[in-house]
Parts: structure tokens; sequence; C-alpha cells
């Protein structure tokens, strides 16, 4: 029994776009930080 | 490795890390301007928001294994590699509830030091103490061992300057900046890393599709899309007590537990954990594209790097020289500075000078984290190659703290007997299963015989801890 084509590629493109929304997400943090005065 | 075998011209290697290092360096004096007393300098001031907080987490945890380690696992074990990889996120995960504990129940605590000194006593407190310092020595001498091999290896920059420029470069930013220095450029850090690896992951996938690369595995290596391949399961097992128990017990993490402000400790640390969760997937997947790609790959730690070099060229190069250098440092730093609060409370303070003022205490936090750099050098400078072997012996000391501490977190009846007892009787037993069986059993056995002593010992006790006496102030 192996993994199959459509597994590999939902694994591989889902993490690089869970990465890529992890991105902006952090920057989005940081802005909405700022903006309150609560970065540190 | 010569220059010519190097992927990148030592010229480049070098305009890179000097850029990199006057960044860090500049970054850590502006931000260490504001540290006036040791909780300043140790917590950067108890006052770290969602954004830095969530991800310092992530980017600690991404050291140089994770971008360098995971194609090596996913060249080894295939899909289940990966995925094995991604379960180290669970430490930050299950992390989460107890950092916003540890935050409420010791407002004025500075290390996990302080938390086993005041729950358990000084008996567990010492134990704890010789472990944790053991544990973070090796990770520390590992990480800077690491830098100068791979530095050399990406760029052919001699070994013992790359290990002395990395070390040299976050021992100074985190003298001068403490904590918030750490903590900003893992900010910096974290964007960089994972930036990065998403344009190489891309980039990767525009000259390979999925279906080529697994068409390439079925033909030539199937095991790696075996879903019932054994040693790639139980290194799910492995990796996800490993993770557990680092993140459980490190001062790196507690650190950070007491620096974020009020109700940010538990969101930061699961954001975090998501956040780290996709990226071993994202930089391992390169090594299963090596074959579809016809990369010769003679050495499996340097898979990542060898196919990214291939695909992209000068700029796959410069790009993993990049990540590479980050995560090394995201790591350094955090457990310089950790260790370092680590001596200067609970060794220099609680057992020498407790009338110490607070800024007679950065003073010395400072000097300590000079003292550890210099001694990390040294200890790295012969390059000795066995040090992963000694890192993996830590994994029972690691394992067997796990219990005592989730224990003395949450139920009053976990005493010291059971503390004391678990610790000593975990690492034993794992020690000797370490040398007898192997490296992959020592964390599960000192985790397992350390829960049946600890829950044993906390079931028949009389005891009722007072949580009040967590709250212990300066």
């Amino acid at each position: 029994m192996t993994f199959s084509p459509g597994f590999l590629g939902l694994l591989v493109y889902g993490s690089l776009i869970w990465c890529a929304l992890s991105a902006i997400g952090l920057t989005a943090f940081l802005v909405r930080d700022l903006m309150r005065g609560e970065v540190w | 490795m010569s220059k010519a075998d190097a992927l990148l011209d030592p010229n480049i290697g070098w305009l890179l890390l000097g850029a990199f290092s006057v960044l860090w360096i500049g970054l850590g004096i502006y931000w260490g301007r504001r540290n006036k007393s040791f909780e300043d300098h140790a917590l950067a001031g108890r006052n770290i928001g969602l954004a830095l907080g969530t991800a310092t987490a992530a980017a600690t945890w991404i050291t140089s294994n994770t971008t360098m380690l995971a194609p090596q696992f996913a060249l080894q074990l295939g899909i289940w590699g990966m995925l094995a990889y991604s379960t180290a996120s669970f430490g930050l995960l299950l992390f989460a509830p107890m950092a916003g504990r540890i935050r409420a129940l010791m407002p004025h605590g500075y290390t996990s030091g302080d938390f086993f000194r005041l729950r358990y006593g000084r008996g567990a407190w010492g134990i704890f103490l010789v472990f944790t310092l053991f544990y973070s020595l090796t990770w520390l001498v590992s990480m800077a061992m690491a830098g100068g091999i791979l530095l050399n290896a990406l760029s052919g920059i001699p070994y013992a300057w790359g290990m002395s420029v990395i070390l040299g470069v976050c021992v100074l930013y985190t003298m001068r900046g403490g904590l918030a220095a750490v903590i900003g450029t893992d900010f910096i850090q974290s964007l960089i890393i994972i930036i990065g690896i998403v344009v190489v992951g891309f980039a990767v996938l525009s000259h390979v599709s999925i279906d080529a690369i697994h068409a390439n595995l079925s033909a030539e290596r199937p095991a790696l899309l075996d879903m019932l391949f054994p040693a790639a399961i139980m290194a799910i097992f492995n990796n996800l007590l490993f993770g557990l128990g680092e993140v459980f017990h490190n001062n790196v993490w507690w650190s950070r537990a007491f620096a974020y402000r009020e109700g940010v400790a538990g969101k930061a640390f699961a954001l975090g954990g998501l956040i780290w969760f996709p990226v071993p997937i994202a930089a391992g997947f390169i090594a299963l594209a090596s074959g579809a790609l016809n990369v010769a790959v003679p050495a499996s730690d340097m898979v990542g790097p060898l196919v990214i070099a291939e695909v992209l060229g000068k700029a796959g190069a410069v790009a993993i020289f990049v990540i590479v250098f980050c995560s090394l440092a995201s790591s350094i730093d955090s457990l310089l500075a950790a260790t370092s609060d680590l001596l200067t409370e609970d060794v220099y303070r609680r057992m020498f000078r407790p009338a110490a003022t607070p800024a007679r205490l950065k003073s010395v936090a400072q000097y300590v984290t000079l003292a550890l750099g210099i001694f990390t050098w040294a200890v790295c400078l012969p390059r000795i190659g066995t040090l992963a072997s000694v890192l993996f012996f830590a994994g029972p000391l690691v394992g067997a703290m796990i219990w005592p501490i989730v224990t003395g977190l949450y139920w009053r009846s976990a005493n010291s007997v059971g503390a004391v007892g678990g610790m000593l009787l975990g690492a034993g037993a794992g020690l000797v299963c370490y040398f007898a069986i192997g490296f992959y059993v020592g964390a599960l056995v000192a985790t397992a015989v350390s829960m049946v002593w600890v829950l044993a010992c906390t079931r028949f006790s009389k005891s009722r801890f007072d949580w009040a006496k967590l709250k212990e102030t300066a």
C-alpha cells in the first residue's frame, strides 16, 4: 500500500501554501501590534 | 569541503555573512539600550506581544536541523519521515496551555529552575540543573559546530572561521540586547526562513511535477512511498517524545512564557506550533525530487542544498545559505540567552548572591553569555564530529523530566519524592536501554519509567502543595 500522487501533491502544495499564509499572518500580527502599541 | 566543491563562491559567502552579522549586531545594540535591569535583559520587561511571541516560538524551534535534516529524513524515511519530523511541533502545541499556567502561577518567575526549586525543593532543583545544563550545553555546542560545518560546505568558508563568526555574532548581540534582541531578530529570521522555503519550494516545483516525483519514487525507491514503513513509523514516536521533553523542561521555552505579556503565552505557543508544523514537509520534499531531477547525492545530509543549487543555480545557493544562517542564529542566540539566565538566576543569585541588585544581575548575565560563548568556541574548535550521539545521549535525561513538570504544574499532590525518583530512575533506566538496545528507545523508556514512579508517588501522597509558594518575588 503506497501513498498516491494526489496525497503527495496535497502534502507538498498544502505545506508551501500554509508556510506562505504563516508569513502573511505574522506580518499582519506585527502591524496590528504596532498600531495598538503592543509589540513589547 | 574544498572551495571548488562548495555551492557558493566564498567571496559571496563572506559578503552575506558580513551583511547579516552587521544587521544582527546593530539591532542587538539598538534594542539593548532600554535594558536597565536583569528583568529587562532576561525577560524583555515581561511585555512581549503576540506577533513577536509567535515568531520567536517558531523561529527558535526551526534549527539548522529542521532545514537540513528534514530533507535527509525524507530521503531515508520517505513521506512518513517528513510527517514524523513535523510531529516535533506538538511540543510547542502542548506547551501552549502550560505556558499560560506558568505565567499565571509564577508572575515573578525567571527560569524553569525557579519552578523546580519552589515546587520540589533543593534536591530536585539540583538534579534538574545538572540534567538541563548538560542538555543545553550539548545543544549549543552542536549548533555552533553545525554552523561551521554547514557554512564550509555551502560556501567554502573555513570551518574555524565560519563557526567563530556565527558564534561571535550571536554572543555579541545577545550580550548587548538580551532577550529583546533575541526575540526581535527571531521575528526577522522567521520571516526570512519561511519566505525562503516557500520561494525555493515553488521554484523546485516549476522544474519537476509531483507526478514525475511520484513516478520516479515508485520505480526507484518504492519504500519511501510505503504507508507501512516500520522504521519511519517508529521515528514518529521518537521525534514526538523528544520534542515534548525538550520544550517542557528547557529554559529556552520557560523564559519566553515568563516574558510574554499576560494572556499572550498560550496563543503565541499554539500559533508558533502551527507555523512550525508544515516547515519540515516544505523543506523536506525537495529531497524526494532528487531522483526525478537526476541530482547525484553523494552525502544524504547535503541533499537539500544540492538539489536547490542544481535546480536554481547561484540564486538557490544564496537562498539556502541565508536560510541556514538564519536557522542557526535563531537557535544559538536563544540557547545563549536562556542558559545564561539559568546560570545567573539559579546559580549566581540563588546559591551565592541572593542580595545582588538588578543592575548587577544584568551585568553578570552579560558576562555569563560571553563565558558561554568562549566555552562553546573552545569545545567546537577541534571539530570533533561525534556530538550527534552525545545529543541523543541526553534524550533519556530530557524524557525523565516530562512527568515531574506536567504533574507539578497541575496536581497539588505531586511531590518531591516523585520528582527526584522519576528523574533519577527514568534517566537511569533510559540510559541502560540506550546502551543495551539503541538510541531510539532511550527517551521512550525514560519517559515511561518516570511516568510510573511519578504517578504512583502522586497517587499515594497525602501532601497538598500551596500554589501561592510559586509567586515568590525577587
